[in-house]
């Protein structure tokens, strides 16, 4: 039921947002038009009681000071978590990568030969530790590492661990 | 300070006391959007919270600070769906803690509130897109700008929903309040 006008104009009407020539045009209009003016009244009726029960609901679900600042406190404490994550991030993806070439050495040479292998290679690189392998060092520790592999596990073996290491 | 001020200056500065400031200003109109969109109290702060992760690590994306609010809520509408898809994802019973004594009671203060509010009854008859516009104007009373912005839909759009929704509850509003009905008058 808009008749003459779109449901936008009615819409804009009703919230007293109109133009002076659409707003003349619809109350010319609901004068003589009762069945216009019936829905105007019922519209604007509801318009009113949503804006005065929205109201309320505004001041229904006012927050507590000691809830908003536990709130906040949540709040911080998934900023720092998820900082803290990404930060870690490199770091798990390197330990990834180690675990990795480890479980290529570990059928051919044994487990504890595989991760004294990672170890030595660590410590004739730059990295000089296995704990500071990053992904600066990663291509001088890996040549060391074939060349060790090359030794313990031949040369298929030294193979298969560089290229698992460059994935 | 008002929200406009806690809004401008965390977007001009991305202070932490700014935020904190900002923090004030928004995160109870976040949470009162969930409540108000069905949620339990600690599913809403617990997504309110997320939300204002996501406004500290983000809010420089908004381009214009008029449009902030709208975006703010298009970004609770945003997680919402995403709360609604886990959960359909998931269909399990989850453990619940028991309640500390002030949150029991906060509790039931809000849904005393919210189950004997009229606003709540008016809003169970609508759909979700429709309860969503009449809570973003008469509740959170975002402007029609902003409603484009949160809803991602085009300002006539808006305006076309927001009479709808208002033409499907004329009656019914009409119907639940014969006394408070000649209030509005």
């Amino acid at each position: 039921m808009t008749h003459l006008f779109s449901e936008e104009e009615w819409n804009d009407y009703i919230e007293g947002r109109i133009d002076d020539e659409t707003r003349d045009r619809i109350e010319a209009h609901i004068i003589g038009c009762l069945s216009c003016w019936e829905f105007h009244e019922r519209m604007a009726t509801a318009t009113r009681a949503l804006v005065v029960c929205g109201a309320g609901m505004r001041v229904a679900f006012a927050l507590q000071d000691r809830r908003l600042n536990a709130g906040l406190r949540a709040v911080f404490a998934k900023i720092n978590e998820a900082e803290a994550a990404k930060l870690d991030q490199p770091l798990r993806a390197i330990q990834q990568r180690l675990d990795a070439l480890a479980a290529v050495m570990a059928p051919m040479c044994g487990s504890q030969t595989a991760t004294k292998a990672l170890r030595a290679a660590a410590q004739v690189s730059p990295a000089c530790s296995l704990e500071l392998v990053s992904e600066d060092n990663w291509t001088p520790f890996l040549t060391s590492l074939k060349t060790i592999a090359d030794v313990m596990c031949g040369e298929t073996g030294a193979r298969l661990v560089w290229e698992r290491g460059q994935s | 300070m008002d929200d406009r001020h806690a809004i401008e200056n965390y977007l001009l500065t991305g202070a932490e006391e700014d935020f904190c400031a900002l923090f004030e200003a928004v995160y109870p109109r976040v949470r009162r959007y969930f409540l108000l969109r069905g949620m339990e109290v600690g599913e809403a702060e617990e997504l309110a919270q997320d939300v204002m992760v996501i406004v500290y690590q983000r809010a420089g994306e908004v381009r214009e600070k008029e449009f902030f609010t709208g975006w703010l809520f298009k970004v609770a509408k945003n997680e919402l769906a995403r709360f609604w898809r886990r959960r359909q994802a998931r269909r399990r019973i989850a453990e619940m803690e028991p309640l500390d004594d002030e949150l029991a009671e906060m509790l039931l203060t809000e849904m005393e509130v919210a189950g004997s509010s009229d606003f709540v009854e008016w809003v169970s008859y609508l759909d979700p897109a429709e309860r969503d516009i009449i809570i973003l104007r008469f509740v959170e009373e975002l402007s029609y700008e902003e409603l484009a912005v949160a809803l991602a839909i085009p300002i006539g759009t808006v305006k076309w929903r927001l009479f709808n929704a208002k033409k499907k509850l004329a009656p019914i509003i009409k119907a639940s309040l014969p006394t408070a009905a000649r209030r509005f008058n």
